[in-house]
């Protein structure tokens, strides 16, 4: 798998706005790549950068090693799936999908086979002669996508696509996009802000916001090794706390000192400020005074699968998010029990560990 | 360039809409009856204009009718709209269907049919005829704007009130009225400059003696152009600028409350 | 439970009878009946005698050029307009209503102003030397009113779709390989029919019908149908023909309309 798109320095603002602070990207042949981020993050400028309906004030683009900067979108080897669709109001279904072939002029037999063979993939054969408007969300969803493959683009860029659906429909879809990537074989960059929708379908998920990409990683390292506060509250629910390193692998969180992995090696000598995330359902209920920390079970909600429950630690006046299977009561007094692998250490956001260090002199 | 082209064709429409004006408002001031020669700044057309005894009652007939005009369609039209919501779809769009006549036919198809009716009634045309004439083109106007208002929502807004123990007058009057004001309002401004501006259906349903600007200017154009009405033109532009922008402004300061509101 | 009466409709209903209806029936009633009182084809048909056939012909011809023109001024404009900054459109568009609010009557005087033998574009010709022309009184002078009055008409409804049309369908044809020229022939002037459809009503039927603007700028020497059907009001009283010959004019009217409703798929005016 050779790389096929390089976004390289990219830079673009909006009148006085800074969108993107510097974009480095590199998106592999094949690759099913999530952009995700919080609305305003830029992802979706970057979409618009790679499809060329944005022009960078800085930076390039590069697809297989050639500067298509400045390219105009109209020649560009990848097609969009956009937001609302944006399917043509005034052409039936066939007329929409048939739009890419027709421009080009191409023979009326093979895009008559292309737009029935694009309907199958997407699951509508038939459906050529419809309106627009008598099509259901999900359809016109389809629709959108089989007008954007039926061209046979090396990259499908999709801004947000399922965002309009409702969450059955949402669900199914991300297995059927999954499917007609794998039987297209195209590379995809997807844009969402639903972190769960990014850690399904993604081989590649690239955290962003106020114009940076925060991290790139595959889901799984995503998840498990947020490398911020940022990424870390993004992505799942989780307790971020402040923590201190106290000696060469023990950290002190809420008020007890707690033996880590992480150490000099990683960039925390002792003494160092850090923030400590521990997912809610990493967190063990166990017998008042078994645990490493003590505390009040002050809410409960049953959400479906699990209970969440915030507990208020005896130790240092801390709030802890835990989901558990167990039913406990409000008001019960409880312990709690992390393994030490489900523990991440991060840097303290730049600004705010540089404060911390003069505080402690 | 391609951003020069569009500006360059701005500027070409703005001449042709704008320099005909212009050549009224410049050949006002002129101090001799020329239309090609300029005799120095005066303002004595002025002045002719408004001792003209038949150009005052013009204007007063002019704006009184279409203030009453438009009254009388709001209040008309407004009613209808509520009434036709309570009908069936298929009788709406009968009604519908007629509302749509006066607008979509043609002004002096309008005002024929209006003073046949009047002579066969055996109306004295006059005021009262011009007045009526005006308020029936106007109606459709006041419908136009305010149905758009009138939906699901304004039903549950006042059932929402009854069911906080208003009674129905008072919802209707504190609840639905406001719901519909904006409409109502868009209403009958836009009868109000309709009924202004209007001349054919006038033309046919005045009888001799009565004046509104239109017809006035119809009339003395016929005998000959008096620079009076450049003058009258002159003023004409400036009020419509003033009263424009005001709008312009109020509207734009009612958009910018509304995003800072949106902002918090 | 609902703020809505029947009832409430009844003024409108009533007004409806006395305004549209009786009148309308009124002409129809005129344009069947001769002078005598009987009933009469003669009125409809007088509508093909030689000189009202050639006022009826050059009034479809000329509001015709009218409205052709206006669309080609008019549909750029709504383009320049729909790219240009939200401040600056604003500022437009008050531009383009302006002269609507100033009496038409006085906007197709000042025309006459302009193109009279003794007027503004006379002095400006002469004063470099250039012969006299006489512009007044002509086809074109007339055309010329027309255009000038009724472009802002058909400039705005185009505009309000133009300005509708969502920005991401013109990027999707573009994402698909579109060229500029396939833009807006494939996706931007098929979406722009509705407005197109209304302007040209706004602008074809008073230009057809018009009596005013043949009067002023053709000097009573141009006789349009609207002249016709005037002059048998109000100088013959004539209303029996009178009527006869509006019949026929209505009819023409409804059938431009039903031909431009065709092209109007998405069906925009709800016409008669």
């Amino acid at each position: 798998m050779g790389e096929l798109i390089r976004l390289e320095g990219i830079v673009k603002s909006f009148d006085d706005t800074v969108v993107l602070n510097g974009i480095d990207l590199s998106v592999d042949e094949n690759e099913f790549v999530t952009l995700l981020g919080p609305s305003g993050c830029g992802k979706t400028t970057t979409l618009r950068i790679i499809a060329g309906f944005e022009k960078p004030d800085q930076g390039r683009v590069y697809f297989e090693g050639k500067d298509i900067t400045d390219m105009p979108a109209n020649q560009r080897p990848v097609n969009t799936v956009f937001q609302n669709y944006a399917l043509f109001p005034h052409m039936s279904v066939g007329e929409n999908i048939a739009f890419s072939l027709r421009v080009k002029n191409r023979p009326e037999d093979e895009i008559k086979k292309k737009v029935a063979n694009a309907l199958k993939l997407v699951n509508l054969k038939g459906f050529e002669n419809r309106r627009i408007d008598q099509l259901s969300g999900g359809q016109q969803q389809r629709i959108a996508m089989a007008r954007a493959i039926v061209n046979e683009p090396r990259v499908l860029l999709l801004d947000e696509p399922l965002g309009a659906l409702d969450l059955k429909l949402r669900q199914e879809m991300e297995y059927e996009l999954v499917r007609l990537k794998k039987e297209l074989g195209i590379t995809f960059i997807y844009i969402t802000h639903d972190q769960e929708e990014a850690l399904t379908m993604s081989d590649k998920v690239v955290v962003m916001n106020e114009g940076y990409i925060q991290q790139e990683g595959t889901p799984q390292q995503i998840y498990d090794e947020p490398v911020n506060a940022f990424v870390a509250d993004f992505i799942g629910d989780s307790n971020i706390l402040s923590g201190q390193m106290v000696d060469e692998k023990v950290v002190r969180i809420d008020g007890v000192d707690y033996p880590c992995i992480d150490g000099r090696e990683e960039g925390f000598p002792p003494r160092r400020r850090v923030d400590v995330v521990i997912r809610p359902e990493d967190i063990d209920i166990v017998p008042y005074g078994k645990g490493q920390w003590n505390g009040t079970i002050i809410s409960k909600l049953f959400i479906g699968v699990h209970y969440e429950m915030l507990v208020q630690s005896e130790h240092g006046k801390v709030e802890w998010l835990l989901q558990n299977y167990d039913q406990h009561d409000v008001g019960e007094k409880i312990g709690m029990k992390v393994d030490p692998e489900n523990i991440q250490i991060m840097h303290k956001p730049k600004s705010e560990a540089e404060s911390a260090i003069e505080l402690d002199l | 360039m391609k951003k020069t082209l569009g500006r360059i064709y701005i500027l070409i429409i703005m001449l042709f809409l704008y320099l005909p004006i212009l050549t009224l408002i410049v050949l006002s001031f002129n101090d001799v009856k020329s239309m090609s020669v300029w005799g120095g700044f005066s303002l004595h057309w002025y002045a002719e204009l408004f001792q003209s005894r038949l150009m005052m009652g013009a204007i007063v007939n002019t704006f009184s009718i279409a203030i009453l005009a438009s009254l009388i369609a709001t209040v008309v039209g407004t009613l209808a709209v509520l009434g036709m919501a309570a009908m069936k779809p298929r009788t709406q769009n009968v009604l519908l269907g007629f509302n749509n006549i006066p607008m979509l036919n043609a002004d002096i198809v309008t005002g024929i049919a209006l003073m046949l009716f009047f002579l066969m009634i055996g109306a004295p045309r006059g005021y009262m005829t011009i007045l009526f004439s005006h308020a029936t083109f106007c109606i459709p106007y006041v419908i136009l704007s305010v149905r758009p208002r009138v939906n699901k929502n304004t039903d549950r807004l006042y059932e929402a009130a009854l069911d906080l123990g208003a009674s129905e007058k008072y919802a209707f009057c504190k609840i639905v009225l406001p719901e519909l004001q904006p409409g109502i309002i868009s209403g009958f401004l836009l009868s109000f400059t309709m009924s202004v501006d209007d001349f054919i259906i006038t033309y046919f349903t005045r009888g001799a003696g009565i004046n509104t600007i239109s017809t006035l200017i119809y009339s003395e154009v016929k005998i000959g152009i008096r620079p009076s009405l450049f003058a009258l033109s002159t003023i004409i532009f400036v009020v419509a600028l003033v009263v424009l922008l005001i709008v312009n402004i109020r509207q734009d300061r009612a958009d910018r409350l509304k995003e800072v509101k949106a902002a918090y | 439970m609902t703020a809505k009466k029947k009832s409430y409709s009844i003024p409108f209903i009533l007004w409806i009878i006395a305004g549209t209806v009786i009148p309308l029936a009124s002409i129809a009633y005129y344009g069947f009946t001769s002078r005598e009182g009987g009933f009469t084809f003669a009125n409809i048909t007088a509508m093909f005698r030689g000189d009202h056939m050639q006022a009826l012909g050059l009034s479809l011809s000329l509001a015709l050029i009218s409205t052709v023109i206006c669309l080609l001024l008019a549909f750029p404009m709504a383009m320049v307009l729909r790219e240009s900054k939200y401040g600056k459109q604003g500022f437009l568009i008050f531009v383009i209503i302006l002269p609507m609010w100033m009496n038409f009557l006085l906007r197709t005087m000042a025309w006459q102003v302009l193109l009279e033998r003794q007027g503004v574009i006379n002095a400006i010709i002469t004063a470099i030397g250039l012969p006299r022309q006489e512009m007044m009184n002509t086809p074109g002078a007339i055309v010329l009113g027309m255009v000038y009055d009724f472009l802002p008409f058909m400039i705005l409804p185009i505009y309000n779709t133009v300005s509708k049309i969502d920005n991401h369908l013109i990027e999707a044809a573009y994402d698909l390989g579109a060229t500029k020229g396939k833009v807006y022939t494939k996706v931007i002037l098929p979406l722009s029919v509705p407005g197109i459809v209304s302007g040209i009503t706004m602008v074809f039927i008073p230009a057809l019908t018009t009596f005013v603007i043949s009067n002023m700028l053709g000097g009573g020497k141009i006789n349009l149908i609207g002249n016709i059907i005037e002059q048998e009001f109000t100088v013959n009283s004539n209303w029996y023909l009178g009527s006869g010959l509006s019949l026929v004019m209505m009819v023409f009217i409804i059938l431009s309309m039903l031909l431009l409703q065709k092209f109007d798929k998405t069906g925009g005016a709800n016409l008669i």
